[in-house]
């Protein structure tokens, strides 16, 4: 019994050194990116001298937390990639209502009683410019043979922003599914979320990304890839992400000090320092604001199961 | 309790005392999480400690047409990635464990190397090499893109991923034979392939069959490999479904239990074949005498058989870390190789500090290192039991170590937060360290029980009866003469298990406490953002640091051997 107790002492040291989690003041789960919650979690700590713990996951698995947590709850915030997992909140009463004093220049579309935006991301083509192909204007160019077996789309079933394209884009008389069947038979590929359809294009396998959320793609031209983002002719959609603080919350007034931050001028330049369009129409950014971008409306009445069906007998072929 | 081991009592041991102190474990890390998937696939409000509307969601998730397809495809891609595992995990162990190859330990190092890259790394690292514009084409003028992203693609990386298990398993099991089974033969007069087919395949036949059933295990249970290279050509399998169901908005959780349920079913199955094929035969065959076998010479066939470890080593180890390397040394992907696009940025971000990356680099390895003891401990003590025992106490234990391998993490995590956060607890492991060695051992449990127990059948009762005879405590008996008799077992175990919870990632990301940062979830979120070259960065780290723990311990058991000696 001895040598077991021994191991069980060690393990627990060793454990102890791993670190237990902080206490915290305030815990936040956030889809990505990582590097702005962490930098608006210090800059938080900065102001005001509390501790926010952070959970950075793709929206689908801070949703899969959140569920399993039902029994004790543990965030106070969360902020998502996809605004249906706000207005869905709220419908189920989760919410607790708080308008931020810093909101006011937030456009009124992209708040509410209980949650605001933190930012917005629009989708677009991004290209490889090494790729040798012609320059895309429209979504539909990417269908022309000069883009055979060349574009890769995130799967609207996991990317809820490619989702609202397409909702919006099929719903459109002039293009609708016609547009995607003949993607399909033009060899677009549909790899899994986000980062996995722009991965081939980066090195080249592909050319173009049909749908790529252009904050990722504005930090790759940053880090030196050579990729371009161009927002098509017809339209695009855009993908604001909701803050809100749930009403189980036993940190309501930091959690509301935490959405204030975030709206305020330093929070909303840490938004546009990663590449996001501001939510508050007062600051600036180094990109194309909604104002530049012709927006495609999508009907919240569209039946998201028919649509994600449809998506997926047109390119399960592949 | 006592009236548990008192019944249990058997005349070889006190195997009952043992197991009263093992099932309490048992229960706690593998069936309180997997009773509460069960009862959150019948009453679908369990999160909320709700037992309304129960089987509500169990006719909607089984009359699922896509059900039937990929339950199918799971089974393909098992039986291809047994097939392919045995084709080159078998030969490798039979050559390694009989002959004297030329390099002879320098190749378990090398092989070592496949299984400390994780699955999804190993897959990135084959895309970039192998895609379209890839470093093959960039190099070489031709891409195997077509064949990377298919069925056959993914049976030959995962192949490649886990066909050390077997190769580890058989060399082991047939370097602890006693060579006088086969010497007996000999001077009998049976020819080389008699003793093969009559003597050496039947008593490892149980090593050959327990990897084996590991290895289909692990491969209808594998998450990244499938996501990444097969989903685009329409391959789908049961767990790239149940991870649909946890994180595609809407979460359906009861959906994801009841298909985890079937997976749980098709591992039962396995375990059953496998469990009858090794309990045919009862093959006492270490004598006790620590004399290790006398290998065998080559002789002619020494250029042949090298060169096969040769490919081997070279396709499994080397192109991968290639792969990996290249991109972590690249400053852009779309640069490619081209000298003025090499560098050593991303290493030198990780030296800074990028990130978390030191912390994360601890975390991980301390995580690692208590999940191979307390397994380990545990695998010894079990194997002891359902070993030893016939009972039906044994066959329940046996079961409950074996389990959890046929269970996706990402199922395990979420068993572990249901059940770790029902409001009636009066502790809770749960967002601590504490919940993530939870996952890691009961995800990694079946590696050391495996082990153990393929290492103890092979142990004749003798020795123990010597030393009861002689008054030893079993306590004394298990320390002093079953540790060290199977301990180049264990530690091959703990050595796994070491490798694969210190960058193990579907459980990590989701019960992670707040703030832990493991070499898995740095990997994965540099990868989300788009940060693929310090991702492959902190791989390379991560690969390297795994392979020396080996040697450390190889160098520090045989220090202690020197020592008892």
């Amino acid at each position: 019994m001895k040598t077991f107790a021994k191991f069980i002492s060690t393990a627990a040291m060793a454990l102890a050194l791993a670190g237990a989690a902080q206490a915290a003041d305030l815990t936040v789960y956030s889809a990505g990116p990582g590097g702005l919650i962490e930098k608006l979690a210090e800059g938080f700590k900065a102001a005001t001298g509390k501790e926010v713990a952070v959970f950075q996951a793709t929206t689908g698995k801070v949703m899969a937390r959140l569920e399993a947590e039902q029994a004790s709850p543990v965030a106070d915030i969360v902020i998502s990639a996809s605004w249906s997992t706000a207005t869905d909140f709220d419908k189920d009463g989760m919410l607790l209502e708080y308008t931020s004093p810093n909101a006011e220049k937030v456009p009124d579309f992209l708040k509410s009683n209980t949650y605001v935006a933190q930012g917005i991301s629009a989708l677009a083509i991004a290209v490889n410019t090494k790729s040798g192909v012609p320059e895309p204007k429209d979504w539909s160019d990417l269908a022309k043979p000069e883009y055979k077996d060349l574009v890769t789309m995130p799967d609207p079933a996991s990317s809820g922003s490619a989702y609202e394209l397409v909702a919006a884009l099929t719903a459109d008389q002039n293009i609708g599914w016609a547009l995607f069947e003949q993607l399909q038979e033009n060899g677009m590929i549909v790899p899994g979320a986000n980062a996995a359809a722009l991965n081939p294009v980066l090195q080249g396998a592909r050319a173009a990304v049909f749908g790529a959320v252009d904050y990722q793609s504005f930090e790759q031209i940053e880090k030196g890839e050579t990729l371009k983002v161009i927002f098509p002719t017809s339209g695009t959609v855009i993908a604001p992400r909701p803050m809100m603080i749930l009403k189980s919350s036993q940190h309501a007034d930091t959690a509301k000090a935490f959405i204030d931050y975030v709206l305020s001028d330093e929070g909303q330049a840490a938004v546009a320092a990663a590449w996001l369009m501001p939510a508050r129409s007062d600051v600036g950014a180094e990109r194309p604001l909604m104002s530049d971008l012709k927006l495609l409306s999508v009907d919240p009445a569209t039946d998201r199961e028919a649509v994600l069906k449809k998506f997926a007998e047109i390119f399960a072929s592949n | 309790m006592t009236t548990l081991a008192k019944g249990k009592i058997n005349d070889r041991q006190n195997g009952g005392g043992i197991a009263a102190l093992v099932v309490p474990v048992l229960l706690l890390l593998v069936a309180f999480p997997l009773l509460f998937i069960v009862l959150q696939a019948i009453f679908p409000d369990i999160g909320k400690g709700s037992l309304a509307e129960p089987f509500s969601l169990v006719g909607k998730t089984l009359s699922d047409e896509r059900l039937i397809t990929w339950t199918l495809n799971t089974l393909k891609l098992g039986t291809g990635v047994v097939l392919g595992a045995a084709f080159v995990g078998v030969p490798l162990g039979l050559l390694r464990g009989l002959f004297r190859m030329p390099g002879g330990a320098l190749w378990d190092v090398i092989f070592t190397v496949p299984f400390a890259i994780p699955p999804y790394i190993a897959a990135l690292g084959w895309i970039f090499s192998l895609q379209r514009r890839g470093y093959l084409e960039q190099l070489l003028g031709f891409n195997l893109g077509q064949f990377l992203f298919s069925y056959w693609g993914v049976v030959f990386v995962m192949t490649l991923n886990v066909f050390p298990v077997v190769y580890f398993a058989v060399s082991r099991s047939v370097a602890s034979i006693s060579g006088r089974y086969l010497e007996a033969a000999r001077v009998c007069g049976a020819s080389p392939r008699v003793g093969l087919t009559r003597i050496l395949l039947p008593l490892t036949l149980p090593a050959i069959a327990a990897s084996l059933l590991l290895v289909f295990a692990m491969s209808i249970e594998e998450f990244g490999t499938p996501a990444v290279l097969a989903a685009r050509s329409g391959f789908l399998v049961l767990v790239t479904g149940i991870e649909q169901r946890l994180t595609d908005y809407p979460i359906d959780m009861p959906g994801a239990s009841i298909l985890s349920i079937i997976l749980v079913l098709l591992a039962f199955a396995a375990f059953m074949g496998q469990n009858w094929l090794v309990n045919r035969r009862d093959s006492g065959t270490a004598s006790g005498k620590p004399t290790r076998q006398e290998q065998m010479e080559l002789g002619p066939y020494a250029p042949l058989a090298v060169g096969f470890f040769v490919l081997v080593a070279l396709v499994g180890t080397i192109l991968p870390i290639a792969g990996v390397l290249l991109t972590a040394s690249t400053r852009t992907i779309s640069g490619g190789l081209s000298l003025s696009n090499l560098s050593l940025d991303h290493f030198r971000m990780l030296g800074d500090n990028t990130a978390g990356a030191l912390e994360a680099l601890i975390t991980s390895f301390t995580l690692g290192i208590s999940a191979a003891v307390i397994t380990g401990l545990i695998g010894v003590l079990t194997a002891l039991v359902t070993v030893r025992q016939k009972t039906f106490l044994a066959r329940i234990l046996d079961f409950l170590s074996l389990i959890p391998n046929t269970i996706p993490g990402v199922v395990i995590a979420v068993g572990l937060i249901l059940a770790w956060t029902q409001p009636w607890l009066p502790v809770t492991a749960y967002n601590t360290p504490w919940v993530l060695v939870f996952a890691y051992c009961g995800l990694l449990l079946p590696y050391p029980v495996r082990y153990a127990t393929t290492a103890i059948r092979q142990l004749g009762t003798g020795m123990e009866d010597a030393a009861r005879v002689f008054g030893a405590r079993p306590i004394t008996t298990i320390r002093r003469i079953v540790i060290p008799l199977i301990f180049p077992s264990m530690l091959a175990a703990m050595l796994l298990v070491f490798a694969v919870a210190s960058r193990e990632l579907v459980a990590t990301i989701l019960l992670a406490p707040l703030g832990t940062v493991t070499i898995a979830t740095f990997i994965w979120s540099q990868f989300d953002q788009g940060s693929v070259g310090l991702g492959m960065a902190m791989s390379s780290v991560a690969i390297l640091i795994t392979l020396t723990v080996p040697a450390l311990a190889a160098l520090l058991t045989r220090g202690g051997k020197s020592r008892t000696s």
